[in-house]
């Protein structure tokens, strides 16, 4: 790909390394959120989470220790503001 | 052939700079672009995201599933700016 021109541009899996171990905010397509650690993520943007917790509609459902969330649910995450 | 323009090459003059997203469903994005690949993921900066209601939030950063991206607009503040 020729996106590596600029030394500030970062493609989807530099980010994704960069970010490991950070807190992040995963939503699916199905406005659950998840918020925990990132440990780790693969090329299918499979994601697994630590100390995670669940939101539906905004209200904490569960807790979890550890989670993973399969990359096809069509999520989008972030780092926390 | 010459002419033959690839359109990733069309989403790469646009990083660096803001760019709005509009997903398949209700959400929009809109946000300075960091990067992309070959799916159409996104990172992008200094993100507003627009939901159906109407309600903004703000996010600092984001990596954007390619999956549900229907249209990308170069230069475009999200749907609030023109309006």
């Amino acid at each position: 790909m020729e996106n590596g021109s600029s030394s500030e541009g970062k493609d989807p899996s530099a980010f994704l390394s960069e970010i490991i171990g950070a807190p992040v905010i995963v939503k699916l397509n199905s406005g659950v959120v998840y918020k925990g650690e990132l440990q780790s993520v693969d090329g299918y943007m499979n994601i697994a989470l630590e100390k995670t917790e669940e939101f539906v509609n905004g209200k904490l459902r569960r807790n979890y220790g550890d989670a993973f969330v399969r990359g096809n649910n069509g999520l989008f995450d972030s780092s926390p503001p | 052939m010459a002419s033959q323009l690839l359109l990733s090459e069309l989403i790469d003059k646009c990083v660096g700079s803001r760019i709005w997203v509009v997903m398949k469903g209700d959400k929009e994005f809109s946000g300075t672009l960091l990067g992309f690949d070959d799916y159409v993921n996104m990172v992008l900066e200094d993100v507003t995201e627009f939901d159906y209601t109407g309600a903004q939030i703000k996010l600092p950063k984001l990596l954007l599933n390619g999956n549900n991206i229907c249209m990308l607009i170069p230069g475009g503040e999200g749907p609030t700016a023109g309006a």
